[in-house]
């Protein structure tokens, strides 16, 4: 008996005295399964080997509706992982799911990080109606305008240097894109027409562009003259199609490949397609020189859809993750975003200052062209029913890109748009 | 003694029998059900419990235009494949019957070949044709529309299109049901109809459809239970689009289940569903039934 219990309590001591120099386990879920994957898991490798004391466990997940459903469903019994990445456009829906931890000040001292050290509007995404910081941003990616110099070459709206000139109105962006008609691009303007990104992300930024407001914040849809915006922007789009500027129906592949073809002279995608451009470059395989710049301010003002990736630590399900975990967590965190200039040859910009008006990413070409965005870029509404894959998304697909097509004048889409969000919010 | 002994151990011998089904079945099916029912009343999300709010979800369904529209393409669905699939089906078995041998089993394998497919090879293969910049389908279209037509993307050409893919893909095995049944008929009526100078057309009219239909009830009742099930062609296909046109009852319950994580709403929707199709089915299969029996 003796024997029994001093066996006993030996075996508690060494199970309740936590080892310092013990390694800490950190589960990471994250949704980047293309090329930014790849540059991901070399960061998580290289940290690894700079910290023994911490390792990594990481699992790719797929983006979207799958991703979020699984975080959801497996923190809120306590099978989700210790951080993972998260879209800042889909906080809202985090904390109304309370899923999210917050984020306070002594975590961000253990990252030795600073508030200050974040762009205000990534920032501001990544904290809740209260003020309470609920994510880390990592980076900033937008809706870009790619060009293809070869087929602007001779026309006004290419000077010298290659770069756009004259585009800063829609006059000029479609007096550019009849240019490039004439001198026999098929599709001047390409981006994803038939799919929910491609059709809302230009959608947002005209309507953004002429100061209008999707969800406000008391979570009327469209208030004001924001629904005569709306249209306004739809019947650009539509007008796009008339005239046979932009692709009919191109799904996301399809309309990188009109660009990549030649066949298009300019091309709205996000940040994420630089890298595409730069290897086809770099094996001679795209046939014409390329530049990539900030959307020129269509409508009036100087900005565009952006979303940021951030990290976000779950709950737990009914128990607490430990101090030290946290810390590690935290140690994790802070070191990614010393390190995201290898992130930001994704096409992001790093949404930490430090890092983004460092030498090294001011020589960083083209992601210089266009770093002025991280200052002004408009996020999605604060709102459940908003962000990647979220109702508004499903809305996009479902009733502009047909509207654009045609299929039903701009002035009824956007009624019946704004009806499916707010069928959405009940 | 022995006797009584004896009936208890035969009645221990079948509830040991009987007790594996059971148990199964009271895990995987009648307790999600009564759970599906208690959802439904309450606010819960995907994972947690809820409160109880009585018949909120069931008021918010009915106040839902989305929930009518996808009841109407339900309904629409239904129209475009259950009789037309059986029709197809019938004329497909009538056919291989007149076949023999290895060319009958070359002949049914290839009409059954499709249904041994999962739906994202299906739907991948039919995306494909269709596609409306390399589709090979696109100059048949053409034939017909005048210009190529972006199938999934066009509220008039959406639910047919769809329908035309759940035809093809399930009508191998409603060939090999009626192919059964037209096996089970016996050769000598059609030897003794043909003495008295009866025409293929009186033999079929006289002899098989009467003696197929208690197959072609069984093959109408299955395609309409599976048919009010939608959902993995139009989630692939279409998602919905555009304009709802192809939006459908099961969708709703994916999209409020796991994109807003509203679960008892979901629940009330499911059921619902569940109701509709129960009813809709013994309505049918009823109606089939005493037609049949005149």
């Amino acid at each position: 008996m003796k024997l029994f219990t001093s066996l006993v309590t030996a075996a508690l001591l060494s199970g309740a005295m936590p080892v310092m120099a013990e390694t800490q386990n950190i589960t990471w879920w994250d949704f980047f399964a293309g090329g930014d994957g790849v540059r991901m898991k070399a960061l998580i490798q290289q940290f690894n080997e700079e910290n023994p004391d911490i390792k990594v466990n990481a699992t790719t997940l797929e983006w979207g509706t799958p991703f979020y459903t699984k975080v959801r469903t497996s923190a809120a019994v306590g099978q989700g992982p210790d951080v993972m990445t998260y879209h800042l456009s889909r906080l809202p829906m985090g904390l109304k799911e309370g899923i999210l931890t917050p984020i306070t000040d002594a975590d961000l001292a253990a990252a030795d990080l600073k508030q200050d050290d974040f762009y205000a509007p990534a920032l501001a995404a990544a904290k809740g109606p209260d003020g309470t910081l609920y994510a880390v941003p990592f980076d900033i990616h937008s809706t870009l305008l790619f060009y293809n110099k070869k087929l602007l070459e001779g026309t006004p709206y290419l000077d010298a240097d290659g770069n756009l000139t004259g585009v800063d109105s829609l006059e000029g962006f479609e007096g550019a894109l009849a240019a490039a008609k004439e001198k026999g691009s098929t599709a001047p303007i390409s981006y994803a027409t038939g799919d929910d990104g491609g059709v809302y992300r230009v959608f947002y930024t005209l309507l953004a562009q002429q100061g209008g407001e999707l969800i406000s914040a008391d979570g009327q849809v469209l208030p004001g003259d924001s629904a005569d915006k709306a249209v306004r922007a739809v019947e650009i789009m539509t007008k796009w199609y008339e005239n046979g500027w932009q692709p009919e129906q191109a799904l996301y592949e399809a309309s990188v490949a009109l660009f990549t073809s030649g066949k298009s002279a300019f091309f709205f995608n996000g940040a994420w397609e630089v890298p595409t451009m730069v290897d086809l470059e770099a094996k001679k395989e795209l046939g014409f020189e390329w530049g990539v710049a900030e959307i020129p301010p269509l409508m009036g003002k100087q900005t565009n859809w952006a979303d940021s990736h951030g990290w976000a630590i779950p709950i737990q399900g009914k128990s607490e993750m430990s101090p030290e975990k946290r810390a590690a967590v935290m140690k994790l965190i802070g070191w990614m975003e010393k390190h995201s200039l290898a992130w930001a040859a994704a096409g992001h910009i790093p949404a930490y200052k430090p890092v983004a008006s460092s030498d090294e990413f001011k020589a960083m070409k083209p992601n210089s062209n266009y770093a002025g965005l991280a200052d002004h870029a408009t996020y999605d509404p604060r709102s459940p029913v908003a962000g990647v894959a979220s109702p508004v998304y499903d809305a996009a697909v479902n009733v502009l890109a047909p509207a654009i097509h045609g299929y039903m004048p701009a002035d009824e889409a956007i009624a019946q748009f704004r009806a499916e969000i707010e069928g959405a919010m009940k | 003694m022995a006797m009584i002994r004896n009936q208890r151990r035969h009645r221990l011998v079948a509830y040991s029998l009987i007790l594996p089904f059971v148990a199964i079945f009271a895990l995987v099916f009648a307790y999600p059900i009564t759970e599906v029912i208690r959802l439904s009343f309450t606010n819960a999300t995907l994972i947690g419990g809820g409160d109880w709010i009585g018949l909120e979800n069931y008021r918010h369904l009915l106040a839902d235009r989305l929930f009518y529209t996808s009841l109407k393409n339900n309904g629409y669905f239904v129209l475009l494949t259950v009789i037309p699939t059986t029709a197809i089906a019938l004329g497909i078995a009538l056919m291989v019957q007149r076949l023999s041998g290895r060319v009958q089993a070359l002949a049914l394998a290839l009409f059954f070949l499709p249904y041994i497919l999962p739906v994202s090879v299906v739907t991948q293969i039919w995306a494909w044709m269709l596609d409306f910049q390399f589709g090979i389908l696109q100059p048949v279209l053409e034939l017909i529309a005048g210009k190529p037509v972006p199938v999934f993307k066009n509220p008039h050409w959406v639910m047919p299109m769809i329908a035309l893919v759940t035809v093809w893909w399930t009508n191998g095995f409603n060939v090999l049901l009626l192919l059964a049944g037209l096996r089970n008929i016996p050769q000598d009526l059609y030897e003794a109809s043909a003495l008295d100078g009866a025409t293929r057309w009186q033999q079929f009219t006289r002899i098989t459809w009467p003696l197929l239909w208690p197959v072609v009830t069984l093959v109408l009742t299955l395609q309409l239970i599976l048919q009010l099930k939608l959902f993995d062609q139009v989630y692939l296909l279409s998602e919905g689009g555009p304009f709802n046109s192809s939006s459908v009852l099961l969708l709703m319950v994916y999209r409020e289940a796991f994109q807003q994580n509203n679960g008892g709403y979901a629940a009330a929707i499911s059921l619902v569903v569940f109701l509709l199709i129960v009813a809709v089915s013994v309505f049918q299969y009823q109606v089939l039934r005493i037609r049949g029996r005149r």
